[in-house]
């Protein structure tokens, strides 16, 4: 199948800072990725340039579109929630229904309509009254409804509780996500994030340093508690990291043989989580 | 995808709603004021007295007396027809500055708020938007105000006609079988293309700084245009180049800054009806046709292809222009 979205030496400068530094990738259709990288690694520049809010250097397309020259059209098929709580102030939730509707080919109505009456949302309702876990409601509600073939969200559950954040990602996959659509997300929240994502693109500094599926990341990395008598032996397989738990070495590998580290004492797959603090070492220093 | 008609009507409504306040309520409230103010002085008026010939009379017995004369009621009629819409002066005034603010605001509030960011997710195009601003700016906003100021002009007429009705004065009649007193609000709504093509040039420059600004979007719209002026003098002097300073005020700055004043082209082109004379009366009829006679100029035709060129340019920062 070819890819949804394939970008090839994508480079963006911000004057002498390099927000983007040949970054090079593929997302295929009916996936849920994760961008993930630490704060200024490009993140939102590259979804910025996916939707062709930005110019950049290098190669992009988008359902066979370039967003730079083809915006209008590409926004048809693909939506983004961009932040938390950007929707206007001043707009009621008839209101933003109603316009989305009149200007989306592909917004259903009643599909909206389903979802806010499981809200406390009143169609007379202003943005400016709503808390922020509303206003993303809204959002999502507005979003779940357009037919859209890829979804991109930046930080979307930034600053709303656990009850609504969760609520959130359990929307997106029960009632939205399907084998048709695609659906990219940045976050800080990767435990959040991390057993919805099928997919995994770790930035660093404006360069991809890991693009995998979940099952290749099974695959490649293993998280070892070393018993002391292995450490040495251990040490030899060049692990990616090493911390201690409960006085135990815990190592991180990259590619080594399960059979091999079996001996070494129990294994298991690391967390996203774990794996980003692995490859993102040095970063802030 | 919707045609573009379909989602230009929901632009406009998403204007509407946003600025209602500006659109709907300003000219309402302001019409309200005025007749509430005609109403009170026309009843406080009941008993107000003039002097005349050291004699103190009522004004009301005065009025009456001097009505009542031969050929009065006509002449009241005509001048009333001519002039009624005058009452709705206030009302363009605060047109222009309606359309200065929503112009300045049209482009930079939901860059402020990030709602930006919303507006983008949707299949409109930029160019779209900012039309869908400009249609705000120079053809809902001055029709709302016209409609208002017309029905303002009518409700103070009537109202003093019903007030010379108590007084036995009958004015009703004559007045209705003047043509002009139809004609009149129709002349005014005929000024609208003027106004347009004169607005132009402001309601671009404004857009464009709007759009392009990342605070201080008032600043930016004045001081430039009166910095540039600043400075073209300084240049004068200093190198005694004798430029004309005052062409380069009315032409540049001026046209930037005050195009959405309604009547700004009598600046340029004096009306035509006024010529030769001290003090001209400028009825519907004549101010109609002197402001048509205005678009013979080369002047406003040269501001109205800046103008375009504005929006042009604030459709393209709209595009490209990075925030944050």
């Amino acid at each position: 199948m070819s890819a949804l979205i394939t970008a090839r030496n994508l480079t963006k400068r911000y004057g002498k800072h390099v927000a983007l530094d040949q970054a090079s990738f593929e997302v295929q259709p009916g996936r849920i990725v994760g961008l993930i990288g630490p704060n200024g690694s490009g993140k939102t520049t590259t979804l910025k340039a996916m939707l062709g809010l930005t110019q950049f250097e290098g190669e992009l397309s988008v359902l066979g579109m370039d967003p730079r020259t083809h915006r209008d059209e590409l926004m048809r098929d693909v939506c983004f929630i961009a932040d938390v709580a950007i929707l206007p102030r001043w707009m009621k939730v008839k209101d933003a229904v109603d316009f989305v509707e009149g200007v989306h080919p592909r917004f259903n109505r009643a599909k909206a309509e389903r979802y806010l009456a499981n809200t406390k949302l009143e169609p007379r309702m202003k943005v400016k009254a709503m808390s922020k876990g509303m206003i993303v409601q809204l959002h999502l509600a507005l979003v779940m409804a357009i037919d859209a073939r890829l979804l991109v969200l930046d930080e979307p559950t930034l600053g709303l509780d656990i009850l609504y954040r969760k609520q959130f990602y359990q929307h997106l996959l029960e009632d939205y996500f399907d084998e048709n659509r695609t659906i990219i997300i940045t976050t800080h929240q990767i435990e959040e994030v991390e057993n919805l994502l099928t997919d995994l693109l770790f930035i660093k500094e404006g360069k991809i340093t890991l693009a995998a599926s979940m099952e290749e990341i099974g695959d490649r990395y293993t998280e070892v508690m070393v018993e002391p008598q292995f450490i040495h032996a251990a040490n030899a397989l060049a692990p990616l990291t090493q911390r201690s738990v409960f006085g135990k070495a815990v190592m991180l590998f990259d590619g080594a043989s399960r059979t091999q580290l079996e001996k070494f004492g129990e294994i298991r797959t690391p967390s996203v989580a774990d794996l980003f603090v692995a490859t993102m070492k040095g970063t802030y220093q | 995808m919707k045609s573009n008609l379909t989602t230009m009507q929901w632009l406009l409504r998403r204007e509407v709603w946003e600025h209602k306040g500006m659109v709907m309520w300003a000219p309402a409230v302001v019409a309200l004021i005025i007749v509430t103010l005609v109403l009170g002085g026309l009843l406080m008026g009941q008993n107000l007295t003039v002097h005349m010939d050291g004699q103190a009379a009522h004004l009301k017995d005065h009025l009456v007396e001097h009505m009542l004369r031969p050929g009065a009621k006509q002449e009241f009629a005509r001048a009333a027809s001519e002039m009624y819409v005058a009452i709705g002066v206030p009302l363009y005034l605060e047109l222009g500055v309606l359309v200065f603010f929503y112009c300045l605001g049209a482009l930079y509030d939901d860059r402020r708020d990030r709602s930006l960011l919303f507006w983008k997710s949707l299949p409109v195009s930029d160019r779209m938007t900012v039309t869908s601003k400009v249609a705000v700016a120079l053809l809902v906003t001055p029709v709302i105000t016209m409609l208002a100021a017309t029905a303002l002009s009518l409700a103070v007429i009537l109202l003093m006609c019903t007030a010379a009705a108590f007084q036995g004065v009958h004015l009703f009649g004559t007045l209705l079988s003047t043509g002009e007193f139809y004609l009149a609000p129709l002349r005014m709504f005929g000024l609208l293309p003027v106004y347009m093509l004169w607005a132009l040039p402001t309601v671009g420059w404004l857009l464009l700084v709007s759009s392009w600004a990342r605070s201080k979007v008032f600043l930016w719209a004045v001081g430039v245009p009166l910095g540039a002026g600043v400075l073209v003098a300084w240049t004068s002097k200093i190198f005694a180049l004798e430029w004309n300073i005052g062409w380069f005020m009315q032409h540049v700055v001026a046209r930037l800054l005050t195009g959405v004043a309604p009547g700004s082209w009598f600046m340029y082109v004096r009306p035509a009806s006024l010529e030769g004379k001290e003090e001209g009366r400028m009825g519907a009829a004549e101010l109609l046709f002197d402001s048509w006679a205005s678009l013979a100029s080369p002047v406003v035709w040269i501001g109205a292809v800046a103008g375009v060129a504005m929006i042009a340019g604030a459709v393209w920062m709209r595009r490209w222009r990075e925030e944050g």
